[in-house]
């Protein structure tokens, strides 16, 4: 089955764009919101992370902040 | 058996795979990733050779370099967990799990943010209190922020923040800014800017996230409390230096020591770029005191070849 991943991010955030450098290099699809812009979602990004930092990545309902590969990883099953 | 694992990705760390390549030295490097502590700035104006460029551009630039040499082992998204001495070098060992033996290592693990260690600090980090201005900043659009710390990275983080908070307090502990006059120009006049003089950060405020900082104004001794919902820390940094425990000596900071070819108290291990007690913390001066390592370690190998 495949991975439901969301990314909350801002347009300069470097770790952001080393989350989705790491999504293209591994053929996984993600939605993403630009919570500098878009309130709704940096609202749902604070209420499922209780936290105000990006990037927030929600893989299949839990919720990761920040980049750590290894975490991603084995969340997404890709080792 | 490697003649050499570089530790660290950053200039320093690149600087050395390349130079460490082009000797066809038997090398390895263990990085968690590429381009050191300013792949968070937006915009690098000092990097030798470019006018401008991203952190993250200037991480790329590094690593293609890198891989374009050939003959280095990279080995990234890993960290060193303990280095133990053998018989004809050291045994290195990994978070991932991996064991390698060399001949010589040198350390270019950089250095990590200085905490504040007030209070508020810890409860409040992720709600409030940022350590990424460029990731950051734009989250306190119509807000007051302050931020803490006056050298390069806190007038970045002014400047990060310019185009989205509507103030912005920039705490100096200090009677000056340490940081380049150039981007001091560019950001003290902005009205949206109040710099604050002399000024110590005492405690982070808020319950859930934050909602002022409170500060010791030296000049007249008392206590005042600022507005803000984000506080952002730069006030410097601590060396990476806890992996290598006491096998080298190190100064009260924890950085370590080297001498003028940049090795250390133990033979056979050098360190390079802010993991040391070097005197000015830039990129072009840890890819040259890297450089440096890497010359004195392929003379120090042919010298002990066999």
């Amino acid at each position: 089955m495949a991975n439901q991943v969301i990314i909350y991010s801002t347009p300069s955030c470097v770790y952001c764009k080393m989350a989705k450098d790491f999504f293209a290099k591994n053929g996984v699809e993600y939605v993403e919101h630009n919570v500098a812009s878009d309130e709704k979602a940096r609202k749902e990004m604070v209420d499922k992370s209780h936290q105000l930092g990006v990037p927030v990545i929600d893989v299949n309902g839990e919720i990761h902040v920040g980049f750590n590969r290894p975490e991603l990883e084995r969340a997404l099953g890709l080792r | 058996m490697y003649d050499l694992i570089i530790i660290g990705g950053g200039p320093g760390g690149v600087a050395a795979g390349i130079y460490a390549s082009r000797k066809k030295l038997n090398s390895a490097m263990i990085a968690e990733s590429f381009g050191g502590q300013s792949v968070v700035s937006a915009d690098i104006q000092n990097w030798i050779g470019t006018k401008s460029l991203s952190g993250l551009s200037l991480a790329d630039a590094l690593e293609s370099h890198l891989r374009a040499q050939g003959g280095i082992e990279i080995i990234d998204g890993d960290r060193v967990a303990a280095i133990e001495k053998s018989a004809r070098g050291f045994e290195v060992t990994t978070k991932n799990g991996k064991n390698l033996e060399t001949r010589t290592i040198l350390v270019a693990s950089g250095s990590r943010h200085r905490r504040l260690g007030i209070p508020g600090e810890d409860r409040l980090d992720g709600k409030g209190v940022v350590w990424c201005s460029t990731c950051d900043a734009p989250l306190f659009g119509g807000k007051a922020v302050a931020v803490i710390g006056a050298g390069n990275a806190g007038l970045e983080a002014v400047r990060d923040s310019i185009p989205y908070a509507v103030k912005i307090y920039l705490i100096v502990r200090g009677d000056s800014v340490k940081g380049d006059a150039q981007t001091f120009e560019d950001i003290k006049n902005n009205p949206k800017v109040e710099v604050i003089y002399q000024a110590e950060a005492k405690e982070i405020l808020g319950e859930a996230f934050v909602s002022g900082l409170k500060y010791l104004d030296k000049k007249d001794n008392s206590s005042k409390d600022l507005k803000v919902e984000g506080v952002f820390v730069e006030i410097g940094a601590i060396p990476n230096s806890d992996f290598l425990g006491t096998l080298v000596e190190k100064n009260e900071f924890g950085a370590v020591l080297t001498d003028r070819f940049q090795k250390t108290s133990l033979p056979g291990i050098w360190a390079a770029g802010d993991v040391t007690d070097l005197p000015y913390r830039q990129n072009n001066i840890s890819a040259g005191d890297a450089i440096k390592a890497v010359l004195d370690i392929d003379d120090f190998l042919s010298r002990n070849r066999g």
